[in-house]
């Protein structure tokens, strides 16, 4: 409580607490809020107690202070007095003016109750006049609405009458879309009554229509009326029920009748004799020919998408069924460009006005297809080519084995060049920027790649049936023979040498190709260049041994006569090899020539040289069991001398190994036989003349050496009698060999 | 220079020719092996290999009159064998026994049961009825085919009936098919000819040159298997004699003998005057594999297994036992045996 507000609120506030204390049913609770803190001096309070008061009062006041005391409450009572007499006033006052009004609502109430009748009353008047109006009229207004229809029927009566000659302003005017709403909006009643009372005007004006359709017909075929107007007639056509289908399927089938004029003609695309304007420029109008009626097309039946995109693919197809065709033929890069360029174009003209046909798509499938057969011609013709001038070169100087080094020369320049050729070409196509042929870049290189390795496979495939087919033939055919076996080698030689230029000049070619790996093919080459010279050793070899076998199974060596000369099939050996020489000197470089004993290179074939030879011939007769052991035991101590060592492509190196492997079977064979001492001298001999002359030849003398020495000693084991020829006798009968050879050479 | 080798070795005292598997025997993996000297006496080796498998002994030492070019083992009675033999000038063929005390004698001799005289040609190879006891036989000269009928206990021998190869031809050795007996094949320069033993006539023929060695695959009918002097090793399928279905290169000189695996298919050995023996394993379903060679040859798996190198002189013997299919023996030339096993290949099939 604010002490300053206490005077003035002071009167007001008691009033409102008696008031409250008044109508508050419980006490406490207004006594409480008015709570005083000094309860039992608080008069207003309910604890007060008068007595104690008067205690305190009288305790701590003096006189004065009561008298004051006394007057200021006799004051307050006073006040209180008159406030309770204004209080009991003012409820009077109030109560008087509420019977007031209670009462004047009384009398108001009881004349309203007469007012609502009258208004009822007069409702209900309003109502029935409103009934009577509306019957009253009735008649009148269904007559009217009756001859507003009839009035309508006319009318159209009218219009039907009308009709034909309205159809015939319409076909005068060319107000073709009049007449067909007009016709169509009568049509309903021809429906009804067109075979009784119309039946007339139903005739004229059918009649008109089929002018119409004729007109609308021809407006539609017509190539010089605007696509708009085409595009309208077709539409009315529909709308007159037409079967418009069948329209669309003639204008479709002349379309197409149109296409097969756009045929592409590769050749005269290509040719540069004719001149090039008219044919092309005939393609070029027929395809934008195309293109226009497409657009028109499309226009006029949009529903004909589909057949139009067939129609396009269709197109392109056979385009490109025609240039696979063409690229079966013999041609250049530049044709298949020429030729690529100008489907292209047609391909993008087309595009432009049927997207949905995707035919950019369509078409770069097909052009991968056309690429690819295009590399796998131009390989295959490349190949043809190669084997053609070789057998042309085979069948010209099949007989002279001189020709070996122009076969080498002529399939390697065929090879080298042709693989160039083919390079360029595709370098061609490659940087040729038109648009189907950049996006199949990356493809194109993969494929020539993968052409190029497949190329080299079926080279080598076919070099080796060259050289298989002479085979059984070498007899027979020396010549060919001859030749092919060269080829084997030569193939060899040039595939190793275009393996060199492709690692060394791949850059040249593959710059863009990076997954091509020149290693990988060098390998290839390397080892099929290995594999041939296998191959020619081998059909060398082949007849040499045969001469041997030939040699060793004819005379009966058990009953030798004494040597008296050198056998002739030392001569044929060494001629056999002065013509392998020949060959391989033709083609092969020269080697270094070595003298190995302890050179092995990786060689898994080995034999042991017989340190016991000499002793063995002196004093065979004693040769027993424990000789065998001797020999054993001395061989283990014998330094290992390889015989069959790795090929190199070098004379020395093929010769080498071919007269090892004559020696090897001359051993084996004189193991199968048994001889007596004429034989075993026989043998002797020839080897001993033998010896000189492969020396000369041969790069790896020591191992010669030892095979020669392997011949006797086996000879010697195979011999009942083993007596060696003493050496000036062996001497002799050599000279008298070397003197005759000589004699011949002179003569001849 | 495949390392230290693994093989088990046995040493003859002679140059030696011919080693073969005692079939019959079916305790023990045992191989007689034979001599061949022009001036000793000749010796046949029965070896075996002792149950550990580390080892080869001496069992049975036999001499012989002749130097033996050829040894076969009887199939149905391990003391049998036949032998094609040479006094220096003449080749005769014989039937043997060997003695049944022979452990109890100090030199025993060995029993002949019957010679295999037929006063021709220069007799090449004897070869026994493929499998299980039979009486027949088939000797093979240069020029002709017999075929005998053996009598064990009659110690008899008779020729049934015989064929000439004919003129131009030289026959070398042969093979009788395990899966048609009636068939057997021979081997001359330039074909490999094919005789039905019931009309003793020529039936067909395959033309492939100087075929050293003819073997059957006993696994897997009308397969062949040749080896070449030249060319290397052919297999072939009899149904189809146009064209070989498989090449192998063979070795570096010539390609001397071939053997068939008895158990495991396409696993085959050759042995070369190489001084070599070369495991192959040749693919079991070769048309397939024919297709892929053309295919692409450069993924055509190498078919050489491994090389065994470990020789001194060429080898002309070589066998596969039938009790241990996985281990096989070689001899060359200087009368070393050598007995391997080709185990780790077999486990990678």
């Amino acid at each position: 409580m604010v002490a300053g507000e206490v005077p003035v609120d002071d009167k007001a506030k008691r009033m409102r607490d008696l008031l409250s204390s008044f109508y508050s049913p419980d006490p406490s609770i207004s006594s409480n809020s008015i709570t005083n803190p000094s309860k039992h001096d608080d008069i207003n309070s309910d604890s007060f107690d008068p007595d104690h008061y008067m205690n305190i009062l009288a305790h701590k006041s003096n006189l004065e202070g009561l008298l004051q005391r006394h007057v200021e409450m006799a004051a307050e009572i006073k006040n209180l007095d008159t406030d309770l007499q204004m209080l009991v006033y003012e409820n009077y006052n109030k109560f008087i003016s509420a019977t007031d009004t209670i009462k004047r609502m009384k009398s108001n109430i009881s004349g309203m109750e007469t007012n609502m009748e009258q208004l009822l009353e007069k409702i209900v008047s309003v109502q029935s006049r409103s009934d009577s109006v509306n019957t009253s009229l009735f008649d009148k207004r269904e007559h009217i609405e009756k001859l507003h229809r009839t009035c309508n029927l006319l009318r159209k009566v009218q219009f039907i009458y009308d009709l034909p000659d309205r159809l015939g302003k319409c076909i005068k005017s060319e107000a073709y879309a009049d007449a067909v709403r007009f016709y169509t909006g009568a049509m309903p009643i021809f429906k009804a009554y067109g075979n009784s009372s119309f039946q007339d005007c139903k005739r004229a004006s059918e009649e008109a229509i089929a002018i119409i359709i004729k007109n609308l017909q021809g407006k539609l075929f017509s190539d010089s009326e605007s696509i708009q107007v085409r595009a309208e007639a077709a539409v009315l056509l529909k709308r007159l029920d037409f079967p418009v289908d069948n329209l669309k399927a003639r204008l479709l089938e002349k379309l197409e009748q149109s296409l097969t004029d756009i045929k592409l003609k590769p050749e005269e695309i290509n040719n540069p004799s004719v001149d090039l304007s008219p044919s092309v420029s005939a393609h070029k109008a027929a395809v934008h020919e195309f293109t226009e009626a497409v657009r028109a097309f499309r226009a006029i039946f949009p529903d004909s998408e589909e057949h139009l995109v067939k129609l396009a693919r269709d197109l392109i197809t056979k385009n490109f069924v025609i240039t696979e065709e063409y690229v079966k033929t013999r041609i250049c890069a530049d044709d298949l460009l020429g030729v690529l360029r100008v489907i292209w174009d047609d391909v993008l003209l087309i595009d432009e006005v049927l997207q949905e046909a995707a035919l950019s798509n369509n078409s770069f499938e097909a052009a991968k297809v056309v690429v690819t057969l295009y590399v796998r011609s131009a390989f295959s013709h490349l190949q043809q080519d190669i084997s053609d001038s070789l057998l042309k070169i085979l069948i010209k100087d099949g007989g002279e084995e001189c020709s070996l080094e122009v076969v080498l020369d002529a399939s390697k320049k065929g090879v080298l060049q042709g693989g160039m050729d083919v390079l360029l070409d595709f370098r061609k196509i490659l940087d040729h920027d038109s648009g189907i042929l950049v996006r199949l870049r990356e493809s194109i290189i993969d494929w020539v790649q993968e052409g190029f390795q497949n190329f080299f496979r079926q080279l080598e495939d076919q070099f080796l049936q060259f050289s298989g087919k002479n085979k059984p033939s070498s007899i027979i055919d020396h010549g060919l023979a001859e030749g092919a076996q060269g080829d084997k080698a030569f193939a060899g030689l040039v595939l190793v040498e275009i393996a060199a230029s492709f690692s060394g000049g791949s850059a040249r070619g593959y710059d863009y190709g990076p997954a091509f790996v020149p290693g990988e093919i060098c390998r290839k080459f390397r080892s099929a260049g290995e594999k041939f010279l296998h191959l020619y050793i081998n059909t060398r070899n082949q007849r040499i041994s045969l001469l041997l076998k030939k040699r060793f199974t004819t005379p009966n060596w058990v009953k030798h006569k004494e040597p008296r000369e050198v056998h002739m099939f030392v001569d044929l050996f060494l001629q056999e090899l002065e013509v392998i020489g020949n060959e391989v000197k033709q083609i092969l470089p020269e080697g270094i020539r070595k003298h190995r004993r302890t050179d092995s290179d990786g060689s898994s074939a080995s034999s042991r040289s017989n340190p016991l030879r000499e002793d063995k011939l002196g004093r065979s007769n004693t040769r027993g069991r424990s000789q065998l052991l001797e020999t054993h035991l001395a061989k283990l101590f014998k330094q290992k001398i390889e015989i069959f060592t790795k090929v190199e492509y070098t004379q020395g190196s093929v010769v080498t190994t071919i007269v090892k492997l004559c020696l090897k079977s001359l051993q084996e064979f004189a193991r199968l036989h048994t001889f007596n001492r004429s034989g075993f001298q026989q043998i002797q001999l020839d080897i001993q003349f033998l010896r000189i002359p492969l020396r000369e030849t041969v790069e790896d003398e020591a191992a010669i050496d030892f095979l020669l020495d392997e011949v006797i000693v086996a000879t010697a084991e195979r011999c009942l009698d083993p007596i060696p020829l003493e050496p000036p006798i062996l001497d002799k009968l050599i000279q008298i060999k070397l003197a005759k050879t000589k004699e011949q050479t002179s003569i001849s | 220079m495949q390392g230290a080798s693994s093989g088990i070795g046995y040493g003859l005292k002679y140059q030696a020719r011919c080693i073969s598997d005692v079939k019959a025997d079916t305790d023990h993996t045992s191989f007689l092996a034979a001599t061949l000297s022009l001036k000793e006496e000749n010796e046949v080796h029965l070896i075996r290999l002792s149950s550990s498998g580390t080892e080869l002994f001496c069992e049975g030492l036999f001499s012989h009159p002749n130097e033996i070019w050829d040894l076969v083992s009887c199939p149905f009675d391990q003391r049998i064998f036949s032998t094609v033999y040479s006094n220096g000038e003449s080749f005769g063929a014989a039937i043997w026994q060997i003695p049944e005390l022979y452990g109890e004698l100090n030199s025993p001799q060995l029993e002949r049961i019957t010679f295999l005289d037929t006063h021709a040609g220069k007799i090449k190879c004897v070869l026994w009825w493929p499998s299980g006891r039979h009486d027949k036989l088939i000797s093979i000269d240069e020029e002709n085919l017999y075929l005998w009928s053996l009598d064990v206990s009659k110690k008899t021998a008779q020729v049934q009936s015989h064929d000439s190869a004919g003129m131009m031809h030289k026959l070398y050795g042969g093979a009788w098919d395990p899966h048609d007996t009636n068939s057997v094949a021979a081997t001359c320069e330039s074909y490999v000819q094919f005789w039905d033993i019931r009309t003793m006539k020529k039936t067909s023929s395959i033309e492939c040159s100087h075929v050293r060695s003819v073997d059957y695959n006993p696994k897997q009918k009308h397969i062949l298997v040749t080896a070449e002097h030249e060319s290397g090793i052919h297999i072939w399928d009899l149904r189809k004699p146009k064209f070989p279905i498989q090449e192998l290169p063979g070795h570096t000189h010539w390609t001397w003998t071939v053997k068939c695996n008895p158990e495991y298919d396409g696993l085959i050995l050759s042995a070369g005057t190489d001084s070599a023996v070369n495991l192959w394993l040749a693919s079991s379903s070769h048309d397939e594999l024919n297709e892929s060679q053309t295919d692409s040859p450069t993924r055509r798996v190498d078919p050489l297994l491994k090389t065994y190198s470990d020789y001194e002189d060429s080898i002309y013997g070589l066998t596969w036992s039938s009790r241990e299919p996985w281990i096989f023996a070689s001899l060359s030339y200087d009368g070393r045996v050598v007995v391997e096993s080709v185990k780790p290949f077999i486990s990678k099939k």
